[in-house]
């Protein structure tokens, strides 16, 4: 055999072997639906523990149930494990009846269950991410196995809605294991059982969680075996196996939405993403005190030209922390661009003696490319009038590590910041990053900001137990946020899933920390 | 040859230790701690109860306590637990991740050496014709690629738009064991890991063959009617090896650079992946326990390529 045979021989098997051994990963299985449930912002890959989950309830809400849930417009609650529930007069006690259900190991789900979580959602020890949102639960009784009563200090507008995402844990398989052990524990990875539709099978590690139809699910037998759930490093390997076929559905870029839009496959999602985006300005840097440097910021970048040339029309100007309509006044300021505006403001206000075109830091943790292209239209529209920032992109943990720091933090690190914050469907959730009462360390009031009369507006906002009322109070929030500009609130965007169009009653909406919402898992099928 | 050993063996230990302590001291320079990696900003969490969080995980005690506290417990072979996987410990994690990583090395490099050496071999037999140019010119284009380059593109070409190969992971999610699923998901990410290496190979296989080529004891064999094929693969390729047995060896610390960006983009579960995830999500335990491995393996084999070395060379003497 000369040396060319040899070659072309060892070409062609190589050749050969690989194209024969590429077929059998290709098949689909129809009992089964595989998606990328955790990509994106509101996923949370490898976390099981739903007292801990900052976000990735998309996910746990298919194997866990809180009491109440959204429903998939999130627009109003609904019943989960409560089939109904009711408010006393005076606002300070709920009253919870519960469903017939077993947990996925047969034993029975009682009120027990949900007394037991309810005190350990409160209890910080147990690394809980809600205790200081329940704060407010002064006990919970459980009269009988159907029934809860949770009472509290005073009205809490806003608790129904920490309450539709507080899974209900088992007692029975958790009791025993101290609150302070909980949070390390390895049953939420290994042995995790729930009342959802789906019970856990396997975790591989960073491959992959794999759960099976719950025969006696309340609701009837799931329509699919088995659901997958695969991790990817980013959207983009999710949409590689999307458009290998290889998984059912992801979320995806906004610009991915675009392509796949037209592709008769696949069926695009899309809706508000609930996060406010906004440019924060720093309170305790000094540069930001006049509020007329802060309008000039409105008045300086033209959010509509970004929102169409660069979100596709795919975002909503947000003149306060909110856009939906019933939280926002007809008659607030709409900040239109007006660059000559923004100069005589910044004139006023004595812009050339405050900073003048001295360089101000811009931090950010986000660092997509869409990010990038908003950040540098911004600086590009901002330099027009005169001020000069300039953008530094890092990643999550070293942006919380620069603003969260112990102590006094360096202003100089984040004098400005382009980030976002959750505001609905509970209007009450922007409150954590602007009340005066959540300054660092009692809350998430990194910016610092001091405005008494918005602070005022929350709490009344809170305080109020009237559903009708609470809307007019919702909306003096943003009428004072409008006005004193905490933020530069800039827009609310869209988020997209892709799905297969293979997925039959298949429900998925872009909510904030992936919700949960009522998308009755136990209907998803796939077409033969 | 043992004294060798052991003295290379004793530095190779000393010189973990001082990557711990390096990995160590770098980590906590950066900013950000695995607490904050935890939390989103857009759904933030207080600082107090971040700081709950940090005083159960340790990450408040002084450094040289946390440190010493680490290697006392590693050299007893405890690397702790994950911070990110909660209740995972640190040594079957990193264990479990080896054999995935040499599968995908070995792959790798067998393919480029099998390619590599063939293509040297015929580029030198065949000086300047265009077979010669034309492997030049891929060689040279696998060289300056990239290894996220070819990565991206061959899963963009091969998996997303011809479907030949899966897009990622070792196994069909859910499908159990099988040797041809997990051949089917290698073949991809161990060919394009292998363009870099086949590429360098290939040149420096070319280069040292033709050397070899004009030596007086090819022209003898060649003079003595000995046949071109048994000249070349008998007497020429045995001695040009040498060089490429040197190269083989000291590519394989950057093979492991190439293979974090290729597990990254296929999502292939080795160590290369875990230690990006863990840089990521800012997992200590992980990121120690990991360079820790790596840094071992490294050394390792860097050692058996001497010893090869020795053993293809009689004349090379280890002391």
């Amino acid at each position: 055999m000369t040396l060319k045979t040899m070659t072309r021989s060892l070409a062609l098997a190589a050749l050969l072997g690989a194209t024969a051994l590429t077929l059998p990963a290709m098949a689909q299985d129809p009992s089964t639906i595989t998606g990328g449930f955790d990509v994106g912002p509101g996923g949370f890959q490898g976390n099981f523990n739903p007292l801990a989950a900052t976000s990735g309830l998309t996910w746990l809400s298919v194997y866990y149930e809180p009491l109440v849930i959204y429903n998939a417009e999130l627009t109003q609650l609904e019943g989960a494990l409560a089939s109904e529930w009711s408010m006393s007069e005076d606002q300070r006690e709920i009253t919870f009846t519960l469903v017939e259900e077993t947990w996925h190991d047969g034993e029975a789900f009682t009120s027990a269950d949900v007394k037991f979580t309810l005190e350990l959602a409160k209890n910080a020890a147990a690394g809980s991410v809600f205790a200081a949102r329940l704060g407010s639960i002064t006990s919970v009784e459980a009269p009988d196995d159907r029934t809860v009563v949770v009472k509290l200090s005073n009205p809490d507008t806003g608790l129904l809605s920490t309450l539709a995402q507080v899974m209900i844990l088992p007692e029975h398989a958790l009791k025993d294991i101290a609150p302070e052990e909980l949070a390390t524990s390895t049953w939420w990875a290994t042995t995790p059982i729930g009342t959802g539709p789906y019970k856990f099978t396997q975790y591989v590690t960073d491959q992959y969680v794999e759960l099976a139809a719950d025969e006696d699910y309340r609701n009837g037998r799931p329509l699919t075996d088995r659901l997958i759930n695969r991790y990817f490093d980013n959207s983009a390997a999710a949409v590689a196996a999307l458009r290998a076929g290889e998984i059912d559905f992801t979320y995806v870029e906004p610009d991915d939405a675009a392509t796949l839009a037209d592709n008769a496959d696949y069926r695009v999602i899309e809706g508000a993403s609930f996060v406010v985006n906004y440019v924060g300005f720093n309170h305790m840097f000094g540069l930001w005190d006049d509020v007329r440097v802060r309008k000039a910021f409105m008045h300086a970048i033209d959010r509509q030209a970004i929102i169409e040339s660069l979100y596709g029309g795919a975002a909503e100007a947000a003149n306060c922390g909110y856009v939906a309509d019933q939280l926002v006044p007809a008659d607030i300021d709409q900040y239109e661009y007006d660059p000559e505006k923004a100069r005589a403001l910044l004139a006023e206000a004595g812009w050339s003696e405050i900073n003048g075109d001295k360089p101000i830091t811009w931090l950010t943790y986000y660092n997509t490319p869409l990010a990038a292209n908003v950040m540098a239209a911004t600086q590009a529209m901002l330099s027009q009038v005169g001020i000069n920032v300039v953008p530094r992109v890092v990643d999550t943990p070293t942006y919380n590590g620069i603003v969260y720091k112990e102590g006094t933090p360096d202003w100089n690190e984040f004098p400005l910041v382009y980030a976002g914050l959750q505001n609905g469907p509970n209007p009450a959730g922007i409150n954590v990053g602007l009340n005066e009462s959540q300054l660092p360390p009692n809350g998430a009031n990194i910016m610092r900001v001091q405005i008494r009369m918005l602070s005022a507006a929350f709490d009344a906002a809170l305080g109020e137990t009237d559903p009708v009322a609470a809307e007019a109070r919702w909306q003096d929030v943003c009428r004072v946020m409008n006005a004193e500009l905490p933020w530069a609130t800039m827009w609310v965007a869209n988020r997209y899933g892709v799905a297969s169009n293979d997925l039959v009653d298949f429900v998925w909406t872009p909510a904030p920390a992936g919700g949960p919402f009522a998308s009755h898992p136990e209907k998803w099928s796939k077409s033969e | 040859m043992i004294s060798f050993i052991a003295r290379r063996l004793a530095i190779g230990a000393l010189m973990v230790l001082a990557l711990s302590v390096l990995v160590f001291i770098l980590l906590r320079l950066a900013p950000g701690d695995p607490i904050d990696a935890y939390v989103n900003p857009a759904s933030p969490l207080s600082p107090d109860a971040m700081q709950a969080l940090r005083d159960r995980l340790g990450l408040d005690a002084p450094l040289p306590v946390q440190y010493f506290g680490w290697l006392r417990a590693a050299v007893t072979g405890d690397l702790g637990f994950s911070i990110q996987r909660v209740g995972v410990p640190v040594l079957p994690l990193v264990m479990e991740r080896i054999g995935p990583t040499l599968l995908l090395m070995a792959a790798g490099l067998a393919i480029a050496i099998v390619v590599g050496i063939s293509a040297g071999i015929i580029s030198a037999v065949r000086r300047n014709s265009p077979t010669d140019i034309g492997f030049s010119v891929l060689a040279f284009v696998g060289i300056s690629s990239p290894a996220f380059l070819t990565a991206l593109l061959g899963l963009y070409f091969f998996s997303v738009q011809l479907r030949w190969a899966p897009s990622g992971g070792m196994l069909t999610p859910g499908a159990g064991f099988s040797l041809g699923d997990l051949l089917a998901h290698l073949v991809l990410p161990a060919c394009l890991l292998s363009i870099g290496h086949a590429a360098l190979i290939m040149r420096y296989m070319r280069a040292s063959l033709l050397e070899v080529l004009n030596q007086d004891y090819v022209r003898t064999a060649r003079a003595k009617g000995v046949r071109e094929f048994f000249v070349i693969v008998k007497h020429a390729v045995r001695n040009a090896l040498l060089p490429v047995i040197t190269l083989i060896g000291s590519t394989i610390g950057i093979a492991v650079g190439g293979a974090i960006f290729i597990e990254s983009v296929f999502n292939w579960p080795g160590m290369g992946l875990l230690l990006v995830n863990a840089v990521e999500t800012r997992d200590y335990p992980v990121i120690m326990g990991a360079t820790l491995v790596i840094g071992a393996t490294v050394i390792v084999v860097n050692l058996l390529t001497d010893i090869t070395y020795a053993a293809v060379d009689p004349r090379i003497q280890v002391a």
